[in-house]
């Protein structure tokens, strides 16, 4: 028995419908509600109270000389003045985080694109299965291992990387990796080699692999090579992909801190210094609270400019 | 039937030949770059275990290969203290991710199945807080944490965690809710369900694989997290895997057979979690790249 299409209501009906909803007295519909209203209730409550609450909290904060427990001073943008006009470690603070920022975009994009582009060539299914699966498999060690080995390997007596470079015969190049002010940051940077990272690069196959075949067939068809098919088709193909990469790694590498927290805690002589390490040392080790809120507030100003450069001018593909 | 069984293991013999062939068709270089990654990420972890089975003594005579007697002890040892910290993970991101799946499913179904008036602007609401990041809040949360008399407990952990991992937790919720029949929801109401039973008995049982997917991803967060656990929480007997893993080796770092052994048992949990939900991982991980 065929199923018949139920005839739909006619525009017009609907929209009386509509009309008839609106003009229900607001207080009605909001009665209406009430179970939405219950819903979002325990939500709303935890939001209030610990996001709402302190971000507001927060940018109150900035303004004020305050410590806990002591009487809070406004200085107006004092705080803010001060920063970027006086600090010399949180101007030197950003120029670091610029570095491992820009760092973290090209080692991600590029190695992640390398790899992925390379298992989306192989031809047997089970190999590219168990590649994939083997460079995700990282992402379930929990952050912190990879941190302190890399903090082992980097150490000065016993770690191996002075071990590979005298074995090399390459004795003058040993250093306390972590300890000189010289080469500290470019330690932190680059920890986790060869940088693979499995989000990025699961993201960037699944981009490949959602390119239809007619294309790329048509291309090896007329003689493209494997650089021309990459080149030409497959990057731009993908342009949606590498630049969400690179956004959401760009908004991370500015608020994050955990890796330098773990290293090096923003020694020696603040070479390896990120803001947010800067707030965290002014507002628990030093008790400079409201001078801490003013670089949290920047570090917020910071991630919305780039949320609406983002927004306004990089227009990200649905994944 | 014979037949049949011939004819599969034929096919199972040419795939095979296939797979052998792969290396002869110039797939072998990939391969081994491939491998390369693989074993460059995988030696940090490989040292590790090999001086995970040293005593002192015998990491000063021969700190990377392999020494025996294997000390096996030493990750007794590790055990003991680092099942604290595990227990300890476990109650804080057990919680954390039951509360928020709670909390999330109740919004995202009012925000992605009802009609209410201000829906629009409280969802805005919700959406604005993706912009803050947690730096900025993490003074003034630690301030009020510790005003709330929650310092040293649990709660100092699980109740802001909740508040903030709610948030994408309801985001790839109500998308997935939005993508549901509105259909199913009119059957239910035409049948007498109240909003209640459309939540508990349609919306979800049916997103159970998404509920799995938030929660993996929330679980991933408040494993991971280091310096909050550390601001809040001061008894080591409450420490969670991670602030734990660092006070541990802060404590015993130059007994490196004992570091190693408490870092290696340390990531056992979530490769143990990993095992039984990769589907789920994979989705998950990957969905940190859907578009809000």
């Amino acid at each position: 028995m065929a199923v018949k299409e139920m005839p739909a209501l006619p525009e017009t009906a609907v929209q009386a419908a509509d009309v008839q909803e609106r003009r229900k007295p607001l207080g009605k519909r909001i009665y209406e509600g009430r179970v939405a209203y219950t819903m979002l209730a325990p939500t709303f409550v935890f939001l209030i109270v610990f996001m709402y609450y302190p971000a507001l909290l927060g940018l109150y904060r900035s303004v004020y000389k305050w410590a806990p427990g002591l009487s809070a001073d406004f200085v107006g943008l004092g705080n803010f003045v001060q920063l970027f006009t006086k600090d010399r470690v949180f101007l030197n603070s950003m120029d670091h985080m610029l570095q491992l920022a820009a760092w973290y975009v090209v080692s991600t994009v590029g190695v992640s694109l390398f790899i992925a582009v390379l298992i989306h060539r192989l031809r047997g299914g089970r190999a590219q299965y168990t590649f994939r699966l083997g460079m995700i498999l990282p992402v379930v060690i929990p952050a912190i291992v990879p941190l302190m080995l890399w903090k082992f390997i980097y150490d000065v007596k016993v770690g191996p990387l002075n071990a590979i470079l005298i074995w090399a015969g390459l004795e003058e190049w040993t250093r306390a990796w972590l300890s000189d002010p010289n080469v500290a940051l470019y330690a932190v940077m680059l920890r986790n080699f060869p940088w693979v990272d499995g989000v990025a690069i699961l993201i960037l196959l699944a981009g490949l692999q959602a390119i239809p075949y007619e294309i790329v067939e048509s291309a090896m068809i007329d003689g493209a090579s494997e650089m021309r098919r990459f080149w030409s088709i497959e990057l731009p193909l993908i342009a949606g992909q590498i630049k969400l990469i690179s956004v959401l790694t760009i908004m991370w590498g500015v608020q994050e801190f955990t890796a330098v927290f773990a290293m090096t805690q923003g020694g020696p002589i603040n070479s390896t210094m990120v803001p947010g390490m800067w707030m965290f040392f002014n507002a628990f080790r030093i008790n400079k609270m409201g001078y801490a809120s003013a670089i949290g507030v920047v570090l917020f100003l910071l991630t919305l400019v780039l949320t609406l450069i983002n927004m306004k001018y990089i227009t990200t593909e649905e994944y | 039937m014979s037949a049949a069984r011939t004819e599969t293991r034929e096919l199972y013999r040419r795939s095979r030949s296939e797979q052998v062939g792969v290396f002869l068709r110039g797939d072998w270089w990939r391969i081994l770059l491939l491998g390369l990654f693989l074993v460059g990420g995988i030696a940090p972890l490989v040292m590790a275990f090999l001086i995970s089975l040293k005593t002192i003594p015998q990491f000063a005579r021969q700190p990377f290969a392999l020494t025996f007697p294997l000390h096996w002890e030493n990750y007794g040892f590790a055990f003991e203290i680092v099942l604290e910290f595990i227990k300890n993970s476990m109650i804080v991101s057990g919680v954390t991710v039951i509360g928020v799946l709670l909390l999330a499913s109740l919004s995202a179904y009012a925000f992605g199945i009802l009609e209410f008036p201000a829906r629009q602007v409280l969802f805005y609401l919700v959406l604005s807080l993706m912009m803050v990041p947690s730096a900025m809040t993490l003074i003034p949360s630690f301030v009020l944490v510790k005003d709330l008399g929650l310092m040293n407990t649990y709660w100092a952990m699980i109740l802001p965690w909740i508040a903030s991992g709610q948030v994408f937790a309801m985001f790839i919720l109500r998308t997935f809710f939005e993508s549901l029949p509105k259909e199913l929801f009119d059957a239910a109401r035409i049948d007498g369900a109240s909003e209640w039973q459309g939540y508990w008995r349609i919306a979800l049982p049916l997103s159970k694989s998404m509920l799995g997917v938030a929660a993996i991803l929330n679980i991933l967060g408040t494993w991971n997290n280091l310096i909050w656990p550390y601001l809040t929480i001061q008894k080591q007997a409450l420490l969670p895997l991670t602030p734990g893993l660092w006070a541990y080796q802060t404590e015993y770092f130059t007994r490196y057979g004992l570091t190693m052994a408490g870092l290696l048992l340390g990531s056992i949990p979530l490769v143990i979690l990993f095992v039984f939900t990769s589907r789920w991982f994979v989705a998950g991980l990957t969905s940190g790249a859907i578009k809000v």
